[in-house]
């Protein structure tokens, strides 16, 4: 049996408008149920989403989505893709039930599946109530919510969301990604998220690509970044006996922790697999030491993409 | 994903052909153009001119019908004849012009909109090329035109045949097909340009307004090319002109148009390919500035 070929694979995928080199040389194979892109203002996200829409022409290389190539099997790619864009963008004078049944037919449902589908995704998105509202009277926030309604009604396999959350009020955007989220733990689309706001990513994706001058700066797995931090430890201890921390940091070692002394009450340490904290604890009831506080490392997206952005110089 | 199941789902269904898919656009198109009553009186009016040409040809061979109006057949055969002269210009050349103010109502209402709000995005992430869009927009102007034009001229021409037997239609067989030819070629010559100057000025009024200046202004140059230099070179940009040497030219009768058939042909080709040039360059997904 093959193994199922990654959602995107990028192939030294460059792109060039005029002397302005936009993507350089991106390489990677992605396969997360939702994938961030991050990355400044002007650092491609919306170009590399444009290219693998087929709206752009790579320069050079090419990329692959569920196998396909781009260029060679565009038109077949574009069925099983649902787009979000980041601008506006609705036809004008047109209710937004019919808007969004036309846009079903376009990607090839039968007319009365694609009504059918167009009332079904107007409740879904939570807009049941305006659906024979023209189009142009939406608010912002309807009008995301409608670029939404009209990308996933003919339910593609993989969602491109450009900026979904722009110009969202706090309780929008939290509908937004709350059925980002829904759609991806569904498990019948994969989502890939455009942004530049961090927390928007970290909330709905698993795997963050961070772009920095159409170059790939970063790619992290926030599931397995998760898992990670849970090992590592910073411990605040207090004891009244002599020796009781260094007798308590030789305990732990003994169970397979790397340990780092910070200072006399701080101790750093990276717990090995089959050991929890429990057994940290249990060691500490031991020697007779107090574990005043117990942090796990943070390391948020935030760091990532600061880490990310850092010149060779260290500066941002 | 049923209206009380608030839960994500894809489709499952059944897809239709990818190759006919231009014809969703058409359709909305067409649609959206009859829902304004205006639009649908003038398009009613438009049949008028061929229904007075139908009763004119049916009281021409009915002989009581004329004794019932006191009109004797011999005063309207000495009227008029129904040959190709008649379908040439008598019908066809008054239907163009009506189908030119057709082209004038709908063309830029098709693709100023879609431009000026950014949906091409949505049209073209879909299993749908620029082709296909723009082919989608022009069927809409070549239903309106040909629903006007050679559909009722063919209706005119089955009838008259009809009525005027084997011998008429033998010698005027040609009648038919170039009633088609010359509307097709006039619906691409006229409807290309409004559509390109449409996607470029991306404002209905304006776009209106910028295809009479260019064919106004076009047919000035050209007669005033013509008078000065005594050259048929300035019927070249003259639309009225081209068209009447390319009708002459299809009908295979006398034109009125000092100007060669190439020419005419030349003409309505490097229209059709510069507005489809124009055209490409501005109906994409997003604007690239090099």
């Amino acid at each position: 049996m093959t193994a199922a070929p990654p959602v995107i694979d990028l192939e030294a995928l460059s792109v060039r408008f005029g002397r302005h080199q936009v993507l350089d040389d991106l390489r990677g194979a992605f396969s997360g149920r939702a994938i961030g892109l991050l990355g400044p203002n002007g650092a491609g996200k919306t170009t590399l989403l444009n290219t693998l829409l087929g709206f752009y022409k790579p320069t050079a290389g090419t990329a692959r989505l569920f196998g396909m190539d781009i260029t060679a099997q565009g038109r077949e790619l574009r069925r099983q893709v649902g787009y979000m864009p980041e601008r506006d963008a609705f036809i004008a004078g047109i209710s937004g039930v019919r808007f969004v049944r036309l846009m079903a037919e376009l990607s090839g449902l039968p007319p009365e599946a694609a009504l059918e589908r167009a009332h079904e995704v107007f409740f879904y998105v939570g807009l049941g109530e305006a659906r024979y509202r023209n189009v142009e009277t939406y608010s912002l926030g309807m009008k995301q919510l409608l670029k939404l309604a009209q990308a996933i009604v003919h339910g593609p396999s993989l969602l491109f969301l450009d900026e979904p959350t722009n110009g969202l009020d706090p309780p929008a955007r939290l509908r937004m990604l709350r059925l980002i989220r829904e759609i991806r733990d569904s498990g019948k689309a994969n989502v890939v998220v455009s942004s530049h706001l961090l927390r928007d990513v970290e909330e709905c994706c698993e795997e963050v690509l961070v772009l920095n001058r159409g170059r790939i700066a970063t790619y992290c797995n926030l599931a397995e970044e998760r898992r990670s931090n849970r090992r590592f430890l910073e411990l605040d201890l207090g004891s009244e006996r002599e020796g009781a921390g260094s007798s308590f940091r030789a305990a732990i070692e003994g169970l397979g922790c790397e340990v780092a002394v910070v200072n006399r009450r701080r101790i750093k340490a990276v717990l090995p697999p089959g050991i929890e904290v429990r057994h940290i604890y249990a060691s500490a009831i031991e020697q007779d030491v107090t574990i005043r506080r117990l942090d796990y490392k943070r390391t948020s997206l935030e760091d990532i993409f600061l880490k990310a952005m850092e010149g060779d110089d260290g500066r941002l | 994903m049923a209206v009380y199941d608030h839960g994500y789902r894809g489709y499952e269904g059944s897809l239709m052909p990818a190759r006919s898919r231009f014809l969703v656009i058409s359709r909305y198109g067409l649609r959206d153009v009859f829902a304004s009553r205006l639009f649908l009186a003038f398009f009613a009016f438009c049949f008028a001119w061929p229904l007075v040409l139908l009763a004119a040809m049916y009281l021409r061979y009915n002989a009581e019908a004329l004794a019932l109006i006191d009109v004797s057949a011999a005063d309207l055969l000495d009227f008029f004849e129904v040959n190709t002269w008649f379908f040439q210009n008598l019908f066809l050349r008054a239907q163009l012009y009506l189908a030119f103010v057709v082209v004038l109502i709908v063309g830029p209402s098709l693709l100023s909109a879609d431009l000026r709000n950014q949906a091409m995005p949505l049209y073209l992430s879909r299993p749908l090329t620029r082709t296909d869009y723009v082919l989608g927009k022009l069927l809409v102007l070549g239903v309106l035109v040909s629903a006007i034009t050679w559909a009722p001229g063919l209706l005119l021409f089955a009838i008259q045949a009809s009525l005027g037997g084997t011998e008429w239609l033998a010698e005027h067989w040609r009648v038919a097909p170039s009633m088609v030819v010359v509307s097709a070629v006039w619906t691409l010559c006229m409807s290309l340009p409004m559509l390109a100057i449409a996607a470029w000025v991306k404002w209905k009024p304006w776009a209106r307004i910028l295809f009479m200046g260019a064919i106004l202004s076009g047919t000035a140059f050209g007669q005033f090319y013509k008078e000065f230099y005594d050259s048929w070179l300035g019927s070249m940009v003259v639309a009225f002109d081209v068209t009447a040497a390319l009708s002459a030219s299809v009908f295979g009768t006398e034109g009125n148009v000092q100007m060669p058939d190439v020419a005419a042909w030349l003409a309505a080709g490097l229209l059709v390919a510069v507005s489809a040039a124009m055209l490409y360059r501005r109906v994409r997904a997003f604007e690239v500035v090099s």
